[in-house]
């Protein structure tokens, strides 16, 4: 692989102010890295100093082993092209006209257009799915389109060095997708290399594989995903605590930005210090445990595997939680603590979680629980589809009615039972 | 890519929007040809002496080859065609090429600038000029150097010098902002004009002559003068259409421009070195004539786009027809006695620029995007 991009030493002042503080590093041809780091990092700057439109105050910049600044600037717009941030269109140009415009840096002369250049602005318009706007003033489209044009003529100028700043900034979550796959396949079937800078450090983490962390115009990290978007890196650069996990779907990096922001500070001044028992995890008691601990109420969840999703979300909040081994049943020790907890709590809230023999004893210890007198919600439909105990559920369900426990719908209703409406509500709305 | 979709396979549509794009700019070029022709025939015929069409037709085409034959019958006296060879046809010629030089100067300087309110004067070149003019009259200079009589010879040295003045205070570092420019323009024009004024102040009996020239007028054009302007202007011009295609890109933003690969710094500087060039040797010669490069390049805009390769030539042609017909009415509407053109030209001028404003609620190829 030939060496396509270096950068050496790259140092920028703004008014004796550093922007970028000695910048160095080296892309193979075809590689794909994402520049990262918080706003005034140096990320436009350090972009604007490869395309040539900024002068650096020292080091140099490499292109196919030549000096960019002794390539005149039509060599080097028809080996770099540059999709900017700001993308404003102030003349009456129809959007086909301005894709032509990529095609400049091999005009020759006053000569015309080529049977081969009609070609390619045909793909670029195709690629970019604004074919069918072609005709249309640039100076009407919104946004979006805008900036998918000017990434239609980036791929005009058949770029070997694509620059990407913000490319996907003024782009709603559909196009960012789509037009980050177009510069991945760009990457994939062209060979074509590609520094993006990005603000959003999970749609970089979603598309690319190598990244480059500035802070305060250094190079804080460089390489793969695990080496660059760590806690410490983000704290250090961005500066917030930030979890870093890997997505339960597409297992990528993601970067969330973590409890010491999300404190309950933040919360609501309603549930101050009253206690709601959430019993089991999953999806399903997600919403509940959300909306509670949005309005402030002290929270604790139970008995569930400590991978469980309601588990790591209680985890990061920092409320207790009932553990249970993973894949066994509930042991009377953990029955124990389980019915503990559920009497020294304002209310006990049952989500609408199946039932197995794994977790039947959490729907016995609920029962007990209400039979001594602690208040019980439970919450949503529990059908025939969620009980795999052979009716042994619906048995204590229909218990638990008997002894008193209050079944409600909606999310809504738990809240309203807790801010201190009588059941009698609840009886006239659930009718 | 998505595997060559499409690509041999033309959109039905596509080749019926072309040809009926390029249509539309064939026809108005012709018609604008045809506009100039027509009124280059009127300007020579209306005057003070009545010449018949005919003799006008004979005396200006049988020059050529083909034509001779078809004026055989008429008998043009040589008196008149005294009058049309060295009287009307100078005057018309200077206007054309005077109303075409504004024209195509106005809209270098609102594509380069990227503003509606740019005009060919927007850097200072008139006030330059018109000191230089002030200063050759007072002085009552009798030099003569190169077809030049004192007058446009300072002006034009005026001219170019204010342009220069100006590009070197806009200078930071190797790059000239536009910005900048505009606004040093905008300084340098000021302070020109306060010492125009102040000479004028003390002008005494040269106040007339004074005052006359710059409002500006064709009269007094003679074949040697336009000799010596011509050169000038059609390097002025050669060098503008050549870099049509960049004066495009540059409308996109200096820094797409340069993505795109135009050494902006050069073309810049060799589009305002043009255009100042075509804009001094009009001022030199006829004084200063508002309105035409301001307004005829938007007029074109509106029938044909921004494009300027298309652009450059319509403004020309539209600029000189209608520098013609402007001195035609200024020559005729109080004869004997004759209008400074610039009079005709804003008052014509500004209403026009006024209707469109209000037809049009915006100029929309300017700045569309941030409203």
């Amino acid at each position: 692989m030939s060496l396509n991009l270096k950068v050496l030493g790259l140092t920028l002042e703004y008014d004796a102010v550093p922007i970028l503080d000695g910048i160095d590093f080296e892309l193979q041809k075809g590689e794909m890295v994402a520049l990262l780091g918080p706003n005034g990092a140096g990320k436009s700057s350090l972009l604007r100093c490869i395309s040539g439109i900024i002068e650096p105050k020292g080091g140099s910049v490499f292109l196919n082993g030549r000096e960019a600044g002794s390539l005149t600037s039509g060599e080097i717009a028809r080996q770099m092209a540059v999709v900017p941030q700001d993308t404003g269109v102030d003349f009456d140009f129809t959007v086909e006209e301005i894709v032509q415009m990529g095609r400049f840096p091999y005009r020759k002369g006053l000569r015309k257009n080529e049977k081969s250049d009609e070609e390619i602005v045909r793909n670029a318009l195709e690629t970019t799915g604004i074919l069918p706007l072609r005709h249309r003033s640039a100076a009407t489209l919104s946004g979006g389109e805008r900036q998918r044009m000017v990434f239609a003529r980036a791929l005009c100028q058949e770029p070997e060095l694509l620059l990407l700043d913000e490319p996907t900034a003024n782009l709603d979550i559909g196009y960012q997708w789509e037009l980050l796959e177009v510069v991945l396949r760009l990457n994939r079937e062209k060979g074509v290399t590609i520094i993006a800078a990005i603000h959003d450090l999970n749609l970089a983490a979603l598309f690319f594989q190598r990244f480059i962390l500035l802070s305060q115009g250094k190079i804080l990290a460089v390489g793969r995903g695990e080496e660059v978007l760590t806690k410490s890196n983000i704290l250090t650069s961005y500066g917030v605590p930030a979890q870093v996990f890997r997505h339960p779907l597409h297992g990528r990096l993601q970067v969330s930005v973590s409890k010491e922001k999300m404190s309950t500070e933040n919360a609501g001044k309603e549930g101050k210090n009253e206690r709601v028992h959430i019993i089991g995890g999953g999806s399903e008691a997600l919403p509940v445990l959300e909306a509670l601990w949005e309005k402030g109420y002290s929270l604790s969840l139970g008995p569930v595997s400590n991978e469980d999703s309601g588990s790591h979300f209680a985890r990061f909040l920092g409320f207790p939680v009932i553990e249970n081994p993973p894949f066994s049943g509930i042991n009377a020790e953990v029955y124990e603590e389980h019915l503990k907890v559920m009497k020294e709590v304002k209310c006990v809230v049952l989500p609408p979680i199946p039932f197995g023999e794994g977790n039947i004893r959490n729907l016995e210890a609920m029962v007990e629980a209400v039979a001594q007198g602690v208040p019980g919600i439970v919450l949503g439909d529990h059908g025939e589809d969620k009980d795999f105990t052979g009716g042994k559920a619906a048995a204590l369900l229909e218990q638990m009615k008997e002894k008193g426990a209050l079944f409600v719908n909606d999310i809504e209703d738990v809240l309203l039972y807790m801010k201190g409406c009588g059941n009698e509500y609840f009886m006239k709305r659930n009718k | 890519m998505r595997k060559g979709v499409g690509a041999s396979m033309p959109l039905k549509g596509q080749d019926d929007y072309e040809k009926s794009a390029r249509l539309k700019k064939g026809a108005l070029i012709i018609s604008l040809v045809l506009l100039l022709f027509i009124s280059i025939i009127a300007a020579v015929v209306l005057g003070a002496a009545s010449i018949s069409i005919k003799s006008v037709l004979d005396a200006l085409l049988s020059p050529i080859p083909f034509f001779d034959n078809l004026f055989k019958g008429i008998d043009t006296p040589d008196i008149q065609r005294g009058i049309i060879i060295s009287l009307r046809l100078p005057r018309v010629v200077q206007a054309a090429i005077v109303g075409a030089s504004l024209a195509v100067a106005g809209a270098v300087f609102q594509g380069l600038f990227r503003n509606p309110m740019a005009d060919p004067y927007v850097l200072g070149v008139s006030s330059g000029a018109a000191l230089g003019a002030v200063l050759a009259m007072l002085t009552g200079g009798s030099l003569f150097f190169a077809g030049f009589t004192a007058v446009p010879l300072f002006a034009f040295a005026g001219g170019i010098l204010t342009i220069t003045l100006v590009y070197y205070i806009s200078r930071v570092g190797k790059a000239v902002p536009v910005m900048t420019l505009l606004l040093a323009g905008i300084a340098v024009s000021a302070f020109l004009s306060a010492l125009v004024s102040l000479l004028t102040y003390f002008s005494g009996e040269k106040l007339h002559q004074v005052v006359f020239w710059m409002m500006g007028g064709v009269g007094g054009a003679v074949w040697s003068r336009i000799m010596t302007m011509l050169p000038y202007v059609l390097v002025g011009f050669a060098c503008i259409y050549y870099y049509a295609g960049e004066l495009n890109v540059l409308l996109l933003g200096e820094e797409t421009a340069r993505h795109l690969g135009v050494d902006t710094e050069r073309v810049k500087k060799i589009l305002l070195a043009a255009a100042s060039l075509l804009v001094a040797a009009a001022v030199s010669t006829s004084g200063i004539i508002g309105f035409v490069g301001l307004v005829v390049p938007h007029f074109i805009r509106l029938a044909a786009g921004p494009d300027h390769r298309i652009l450059l030539p319509a403004s020309a042609l539209l600029g000189a027809s209608l520098l013609i017909i402007a001195d035609t009415v200024a020559r005729i509407i109080i004869a004997p006695a004759e209008l400074p053109v610039g009079i005709i030209t804003a008052m014509v001028g500004a209403p026009m620029f006024i209707y469109l404003l209000k037809k049009r609620k915006k100029l929309r190829y300017f700045n569309s995007n941030s409203n």
